[in-house]
């Protein structure tokens, strides 16, 4: 039973995790219709500069969010002027392969400033353990599941009830219709963009310091895939949901099933959602008309 | 203007070109490539076997991404099961490597079998997902399937030979490549001219009206999995010959990318196109390393220090501009080029 509840916490943890990057992907698709496959790569990112700003600013955690996370929505409002906005009419198919570029870029990008060797990152966050129920839980660890409430909380209020997030759903819904009604879709985009970017920083920065600041953190972005579908890729509430879903598999699969079977879980789910219920258990499902 | 041009039979109409122009061109082409190993070091020649596998499966991926519109990021599971297949084969079994390499071919398509059935109710980004997954997965089975693959070992693959030639080097191993190369071309080619090659570009154009004209999305679909994971996998275990030498991690996700990147900018859909880009893909970053060499200071490790980092920036970069400044890719600059002197003075 010990097991057990060792077992889902740590999986919670890493589900927190692909629930923060993946409410990234499904903003930028909610809003855009593009899977943005460079979301891990702008999580790596942002986990990078944040590291620098600590080292260079020496400030705590809550401090350091605040620096880290403007200057976040600011790199993601330039990549997407630079790279998605000029592509707009393009095909679907078009504007994601460019993030997949950008995000071959971005991974090269990282390397050259920053080296290859894993970095230790702190934030600020003591390494005090705390226990709960009896399982015990570090610091950093509840932050991230903290995270993960607090922005699910704080996303699905803003796209309930605040003017831009009602805008963000029209233009979901109907780009055309919503753009004869005022709203301003170029706005819509970027918006997504920055939000998505600010969610990337503060998974990013607490990925690295539950776990390590590698170069392979862009990776993370790939193994959050499965928490969006799961999800839906539509809907932000079910990415988190869908996250921390995927992450107590993950776990059990590699406590009850065998090793090396954490990597590759999710990606068993994805094929099974897919298989099953291809909109997700929250998206919405698409009627297509000839 | 050519005019007068009028086809009177269908198999003027498939014929693969009318004009003894290009023919006499092709043939000068494949003389030249043929004449090429006399005349060129060995590291050149390494770079053109590498160069002429690149385009196998370019050619491969081009079938399914371009022509039938399937868009896939598995590309590099299914090079891994074709070089496995083929390092098994030969060193643990000790096959004959002309048997090898067909069976390398068949095992990959009808691995593709497995993500393709699943994948039949998919369609554009959520299919590209399920390839990216399933490449981390076969990955997966070759790290952990010991008593077969020999784990994170990897495999040595040597004694390929045929009629007393050393397949794995030299001359040999590159008039193996070329002959493969334009056979996966003329393969492509040919398909793309008969039913199934219209049945593909139907279901890519609109999947919905190719189904109610009565083409088997079923068939067809899963046809050109396997048709572009046959030539995907006899790429990857002419790369096991190669290299002699297989494990996981050459078969990165890198190799999906720089595939995709081969036909976007090449030119989605066209065999020449997919030509074009694989060729202008494995000399890039030779490109970039002569131009540091010569441009920066000679004695910089900057090149080999981050070797894989520069060549992912130039793919990225490449797929970038490609999409944004020109999507119909190299093959589109030459259609322009053919459009403006075959309409002079009449051009646009």
């Amino acid at each position: 039973m010990a097991f057990l509840a060792l077992l889902v916490s740590t999986g919670l943890v890493t589900g927190a995790t692909y629930g923060l990057i993946g409410m990234g992907f499904a903003l930028i698709y909610k809003a855009t219709g593009v899977v943005n496959f460079a979301q891990g790569e702008l999580v790596m990112l942002t986990a990078y500069i944040a590291f620098s700003l600590a080292g260079a600013l020496g400030l705590s955690f809550f401090p350091l969010m605040l620096v880290a996370v403007p200057i976040s929505m600011a790199i993601g409002l330039v990549l997407e002027r630079v790279f998605i906005r000029p592509m707009l009419g393009e095909p679907v198919f078009s504007i994601v392969m460019v993030t997949v570029g950008l995000a071959v870029i971005l991974r090269g990008i990282v390397v050259l400033i920053w080296g290859s060797e894993p970095l230790n990152f702190a934030a600020g966050i003591a390494t005090t353990v705390v226990a709960i129920g009896g399982v015990p839980f570090y610091l950093a660890q509840l932050y991230l599941i903290g995270a993960l409430a607090l922005l699910t909380l704080l996303t699905w209020l803003f796209l309930r009830f605040s003017r831009f997030g009602v805008a963000m759903r029209a233009v979901a819904a109907n780009e055309t219709a919503a753009m004869l009604t005022g709203v301003s879709v170029d706005r819509i985009h970027a918006l997504a963009w920055m939000l998505s970017s600010a969610i990337a920083a503060i998974a990013g920065a607490l990925f690295a310091v539950n776990y390590k600041l590698a170069p392979d953190l862009w990776f993370q972005g790939l193994k959050s895939f499965p928490a969006v579908i799961l999800g839906g890729m539509d809907s932000v509430v079910g990415a988190s949901v869908g996250g921390l879903i995927i992450g107590v598999i993950e776990s059990l699969a590699q406590g009850y099933l065998g090793e090396g079977l954490r990597d590759i879980a999710g990606f068993v789910v994805i094929i099974v959602v897919l298989m099953i219920r291809p909109f997700g258990l929250f998206g919405s499902q698409d009627i297509e008309r000839v | 203007m050519r005019t007068g041009d009028y086809k009177e039979t269908i198999g003027q109409l498939v014929a693969l070109s009318d004009s003894a122009v290009v023919w006499g061109w092709t043939i000068a082409l494949i003389a030249a490539l043929l004449l090429l190993p006399f005349f060129m070091g060995a590291y050149t020649q390494t770079l053109m076997v590498s160069a002429l596998i690149t385009i196998i499966g370019a050619v491969g991926l081009n079938i399914l991404t371009g022509t039938t519109g399937l868009i896939s990021l598995g590309q590099a599971g299914f090079m891994a099961v074709g070089a496995y297949t083929n390092a098994i084969l030969m060193t643990d079994h000790g096959v004959p490597v002309w048997v090898s390499l067909p069976s390398a071919g068949v095992v990959a398509a009808f691995v593709s079998l497995v993500v393709g059935i699943p994948s039949l109710r998919l369609k554009g980004l959520y299919l590209a997902i399920t390839t990216l997954a399933f490449a981390f997965i076969i990955n997966h089975i070759i790290l952990y399937a010991d008593a077969l693959t020999h784990g994170p070992n990897g495999i040595f693959v040597n004694g390929a030979t045929l009629f007393g030639l050393d397949l794995q080097r030299g001359k040999p191993l590159y008039y193996l490549a070329l002959g493969l190369t334009i056979a996966a071309v003329l393969l492509a080619l040919n398909l793309s001219r008969t039913r199934v090659g219209r049945a593909w570009m139907a279901i890519r154009d609109h999947d919905i009206a190719a189904r109610v004209m009565g083409v088997d999305l079923v068939r067809y679909k899963l046809f050109a999995f396997m048709t572009s994971s046959f030539i995907v996998g006899v790429s990857g275990a002419l790369l096991s010959l190669q290299i002699r030498f297989v494990n996981i991690d050459v078969f990165a996700f890198i190799l999906s990318i720089e595939a995709l990147a081969a036909i976007i900018l090449g030119g989605l859909g066209s065999v020449a196109g997919a030509v074009l880009g694989a060729l202008f893909l494995s000399f890039l970053p030779e490109a970039i390393r002569l131009s540091i060499a010569t441009f920066a200071d000679p004695s910089s490790t900057i090149y080999t220090d981050y070797v894989y980092e520069i060549r992912g920036i130039a793919y990225g970069v490449v797929i970038v501009l490609f999409l944004r400044f020109k999507p119909d890719g190299l093959i589109g600059f030459w259609r322009d080029a053919r459009r403006y002197w075959s309409d002079w003075p009449l051009a646009y």
